[in-house]
């Protein structure tokens, strides 16, 4: 194990010294996350205590002046901050009052009772990332696990796969181990439930939209023990708030650090290695040789292209390197408890690393015996000799600050909010509040909701929704109960967005033309259908109770009903007038009719009425095109 | 089976019967306007990319079994064409192929098999996610790179498209086909209609309301997207799928990857507009008791190349048109491990199978397995980036001739692998 030489290396040293660990280390960041945000809110309520933020304090949406109603207002503001308007939603947001609304969606801080229980058997949501790495064991873990307790190796068995799986089962369940299957599904079915159901649905939205800024995948065996709390810790508790501790939390997450291999990039430009025995040791990585070694430029060249400045934001191949270099020795600490690099971890700790400069904060370990200490140029800043930990965590934050950075993020939210492609003018707005707030998001959302461009009519309804967006817009649009979250990830994943599995560390690209094509266009029909009409398991809808069960009369007058439920403050004249002549078709409603006639000789007859034909009604309408936009 | 024709007609009819509106299918009227499909039925090459997950023991496919080291280093693994048990097909005095391959053999005898030896990335990566993402990117030190090639190759085709141009027959889009230009992934074809299972009331009813609201929304893409899904949906007819039958005499394995092929192969026979497929073959990170003549990996590699047989077989009158090639992560340690597998290495082999390869060769720089001639000591080294065999196929049979915007950052030079 390479890391357990490397930390004997660090161990060995003569010097060492003891003394207090980091504090952070031992925090409760949980805790300390609630109070930034419930501070955060605080400042958003009274004034802004960062620089320049005073234009910002408070919310008065100019809707009027182009020409809304309250209740279009209402509708738009739905449409785009949240995941669709439940019915009669419009109505409560006008009534709350439309700044009101949108201040208390910024503040996101709503007790959320409806989410709190449903949410109320999941296992994994508070759990740390060790617990996790300890308890929900990956496929390799398991493996070893029936190999230590005795039974053959799971690769080898050729036979009867499904007596080994049981008896590894039982296995863990007695020493209360759990397959890593179990966390993944809490983590998918909690982000269906928050969207679905949240009241502080910006919020949800934003933590969407973050996590896709900051991707990290599934499908990379390494870190999907860490993408819960990746969202919950580095994600969610700073999606209205400052940007640059957003990058940096991610920066420090085990999630990303490997996901874009910055755990394994080391350096050997440093003091504290014994160049001799380092030689050795090599040799003998090199034998194992399961990680590269070295610098790995990964990350230092998507926090530039990806998360801060842009691929034209202005850096260079050699920035590119010099970053790398900055952040040699970000790392994770052992968190397996039989890593075999875990008790030298401990011992270490005891006596602070012998004071030279390793950093535990949390699951974060700065390993300064692997940091590059040699001067470096980034973007045209000196970084001096030995600049430890504190060099990376000035780079980030200088990329952070950087103009390129304000414009980059501020089209990227202009994109997700307003249209596929946002005028120069409002992200140049967008940016010069960004910069002026020290990248202060809530800031950047007010300027963006009070502009023109917003407001303008050609940006209604020009944006598409995602399949995600789509099928949680459906759930509230009809109040639908959802039992089996799997079920909406299932379809999700049909209509072409695998969430949490997106391979590159782009995210989902965020424009219409990914979205809409042949074969996801007919399943998202397909997905009107079957949901409306209640063959996806584990949802249940109630169409009639929208209506206040009143049954509509013809399919005519099903279709007038339910537009304005699903889409409210929509012109629906166009659609009524060409539907209306297929659903009261002579013929169609003599098939209806001979339908139910045959169904009715069927063995099992399926109850045909008013009841089918309304819900395929209401299929059609969520398969439409008018409601795949927003 | 219905060909192209046949389906006119009796697409005509279908369309007729349920009163949805409609003749030509609207991408091919567009390409036909446009000038660009010259002849919008005629046959097109078609590429067929497998992506062997998990790393293929490239050294126990194809052994260079005259390498004394190999023998050595796999006490229990090695296999040669003198052996008695598990006797490999000899390729060309050096190379031999594992007997589980024998459905393939013909292929290289034809001359129309061609194994590229030593292929790989030149990043060193030995992790499985990042040595396939860098591969199915193409750009094998970059992460960030949003598009995959196969995608990028179909940008490059230079001619109008239907929706049936990329097809991966997986459940998610593989990253090989992320990109700007549309790609379908479909698991299975019979799910490419609006399923009214279960639903008594009225298909017609809902087919026409869509194809209606889709045809009358401002929405230009949607609008588009709506007309090409009716289209596609109607030439995919569900019951041409269902009852499909292979050419006579042809039986895919019942495996992931023979139903793969099997759909890969009506896509074809249907003339869609199918260029570039994508198939996925998994089960090859064989770390423990791999086997030799028989196990894991040779049934793993009977099934490959069993489907691949099939599949040719099955392509009847397309073969002409068809490239098949194969790709994996990275190759396996040239020594055996303690459990009777083998580790994660570095290069591998891959197969190229058309009637326009320039087959029955080993293209390989592979000089010996002596320690001081393996990379770290241990593996097989990358002596042909795996660019170099990827562009001599899309230039050759695809005619892509922009390897600049196909492999970014690449200036290598390209195999030459295909006739002409």
């Amino acid at each position: 194990m390479t890391f357990a030489n490397d930390l004997c290396l660090a161990l060995i040293k003569p010097f060492l010294s003891f003394s207090v660990l980091s504090k952070t280390y031992s925090m409760n960041w949980r805790r300390m996350y609630k109070r930034l945000v419930a501070g955060v809110c605080l400042t958003l309520v009274f004034a802004f205590s960062e620089k320049g933020a005073e234009n910002y304090r408070s919310v008065r949406i100019p809707y009027k002046k182009y020409g809304y109603t309250d209740r279009q207002a209402a509708a738009r503001l739905l449409d785009r901050f949240s995941f669709g308007a439940r019915p009669g939603e419009v109505d409560a947001v006008v009534n709350m009052g439309i700044n009101k609304w949108f201040e208390q969606q910024l503040a996101g801080d709503d007790a959320d009772t409806a989410v709190t229980s449903r949410l109320a058997g999941f296992k994994t949501l508070d759990l740390d990332n060790e617990t996790i790495v300890n308890t929900y064991l990956d496929g390799g873990q398991i493996n070893r696990f029936g190999i230590k307790n005795g039974l053959p190796n799971g690769d080898t068995i050729q036979g009867d796969k499904k007596a080994y799986q049981e008896r590894v089962r039982n296995l863990m369940q007695q020493m209360g181990l759990k397959p890593l299957q179990e966390l993944q599904n809490e983590l998918i079915n909690q982000k269906i439930i928050r969207a679905a159901y949240s009241n502080n649905q910006l919020h949800e939205v934003l933590t969407d939209f973050w996590f896709n800024h900051f991707n990290v995948s599934l499908t990379k065996p390494q870190c999907q023990q860490f993408i819960l709390t990746y969202e919950r810790d580095a994600i969610r508790p700073y999606v209205t708030g400052n940007f640059s501790e957003m990058l940096l939390a991610t920066a420090k997450h085990p999630a990303m650090l490997e996901f874009l291999d910055n755990a394994s990039s080391v350096s050997d430009n440093n003091k504290l290695v014994n160049k001799k025995v380092e030689a050795v040791v090599q040799q003998q990585q090199a034998a194992q040789a399961r990680k590269v070694q070295g610098l790995n430029e990964n990350y230092a060249r998507e926090i530039m292209e990806l998360h801060t400045l842009g691929v034209d934001g202005g850096y260079t191949q050699a920035d590119v390197t010099s970053v790398a270099r900055a952040l040699t020795g970000w790392s994770l600490r052992p968190l397996a408890k039989d890593a075999p690099a875990r008790n030298l971890f401990e011992k270490g700790l005891q006596n602070n690393f012998g004071n030279r400069g390793f950093i535990v904060e949390k699951d974060f370990f700065f390993r300064a015996d692997k940091h590059d200490d040699d001067p470096k140029t980034i973007l045209g800043k000196d970084f001096p000799t030995n600049g430890g930990y504190k060099e990376g965590e000035e780079v980030i934050t200088m990329l952070a600050k950087h103009p390129s950075t304000a414009q980059f993020i501020a089209k990227k939210i202009a994109t997700r909010f307003v249209s596929d492609t946002p005028s120069v003018s409002l992200v140049n707005k967008m940016a010069e509040t960004f910069r002026k707030t020290d990248g202060n998001i809530k800031a950047v959302l007010i300027t963006m909701v009070n502009d023109r461009e917003f407001w303008n009519q050609k940006s209604v309804r020009e944006k598409v929704k995602s399949p995600f967006e789509l099928a949680i817009s459906a759930i509230r649009a009809t109040n639908a109960d959802v039992q089996q979250p799997v079920q909406v990830f299932n379809w999700v994943n049909k209509m072409g967005q695998k969430i949490y599995y997106y391979q590159a560390p782009t995210g989902f690209p965020d424009r219409a033309s990914y979205w809409i094509n042949t074969g996801a266009l007919l399943n998202r029909m397909n997905f009107g259908l079957a949901f409306a009409t209640q063959k996806i398991p584990g949802i249940k809808i109630d169409l009639a109770s929208l209506n206040n069960n009143h049954e509509p009369e013809s399919a005519e007058d099903a279709l007038k009903v339910y537009s304005n439920i699903f889409l409210p403050e929509r012109d629906h004249t166009e659609n009524l007038k060409r539907l209306t002549t297929i659903v009261t078709d002579r013929s169609v409603v003599q098939k209806i009719n001979d339908a139910a006639e045959k169904n009715k000789e069927a063995a099992t007859p399926v109850a045909i009425n008013n009841h089918s034909m309304i819900s395929q009604v209401a299929g059609i309408i969520i398969g439409s095109p008018e409601f795949q936009r927003k | 089976m219905t060909n192209r024709r046949a389906f006119m007609k009796q697409g005509a009819m279908a369309l007729f019967a349920s009163g949805i509106v409609g003749g030509i299918p609207s991408f091919i009227a567009r390409a036909a306007d446009a000038n660009k499909l010259f002849m919008p039925y005629k046959k097109k090459k078609v590429l067929v990319c497998i992506f062997q997950r998990g790393a293929m023991d490239g050294l126990m496919a194809v052994s260079p079994y005259t390498d004394p080291n190999l023998k050595q280093m796999r006490p229990t693994l090695f296999m040669s064409p003198a052996a008695t048990e598990g006797k490999q097909f000899d390729l060309d005095g050096r190379f031999g192929l594992h007997p589980a391959f024998d459905a393939l053999y013909p292929f290289f005898k034809e001359g129309r098999l061609a194994i590229v030896h030593g292929v790989g990335s030149p990043n060193n990566t030995r992790s499985h996610f990042d040595a396939q993402d860098y591969m199915e990117s193409g750009t094998p030190f970059n992460k960030g790179t949003a598009s995959g090639w196969l995608n990028r190759a179909v940008g490059l085709l230079g001619h109008d498209a239907t929706p049936f141009r990329a097809v991966s027959i997986t459940s998610a889009l593989p990253r090989s086909l992320y990109g700007d230009n549309e790609a379908v992934a479909i698991n299975n074809l019979q799910d490419f209609a609006l399923q009214m299972k279960g639903n008594p009331i009225a298909p017609n009813m809902v087919a026409g309301s869509f194809e209606e609201l889709y045809d009358q929304t401002t929405n230009k893409l949607l609008n588009r997207a709506g007309k090409e899904s009716f289209d596609a949906m109607k030439m995919l007819n569900v019951n041409n799928i269902k009852n499909y039958q292979p050419t006579a005499g042809v039986v895919y394995p019942n495996s992931p990857l023979g139903n793969s092929l099997k759909q890969i192969a009506v896509l074809i026979k249907m003339d869609v507009g199918l260029e570039v497929a994508f198939a996925e073959s998994g089960g090859w990170d064989t770390h423990f008791n791999q086997g030799a003549a028989s196990g894991t990996f040779s049934r793993n590699a009977k099934d490959f190349s069993d489907s691949i047989a099939a599949f040719w077989k099955d392509m009847n009158a397309y073969q002409d048109d068809v490239t098949l090639m194969t790709m994996t992560e990275f190759g396996r340690t040239a020594a055996q491990n303690g459990t009777g597998g083998t580790d994660h290495g570095r290069a591998s082999c891959a197969f190229i199978i058309g009637n326009d390869v320039a087959g029955g060769k080993v293209y390989n720089n592979i000089k010996s397995l002596a320690k001081e001639d393996l990379e770290d000591g241990r593996d097989l080294p990358v002596s042909i980036d795996f660019r170099a065999s990827f562009s001599s196929v899309a230039n050759n049979h695809l005619k892509i001739n922009n390897n600049s915007v196909l492999f970014p950052d690449w200036d290598g030079y390209t195999l030459n692998l295909m006739k002409g």
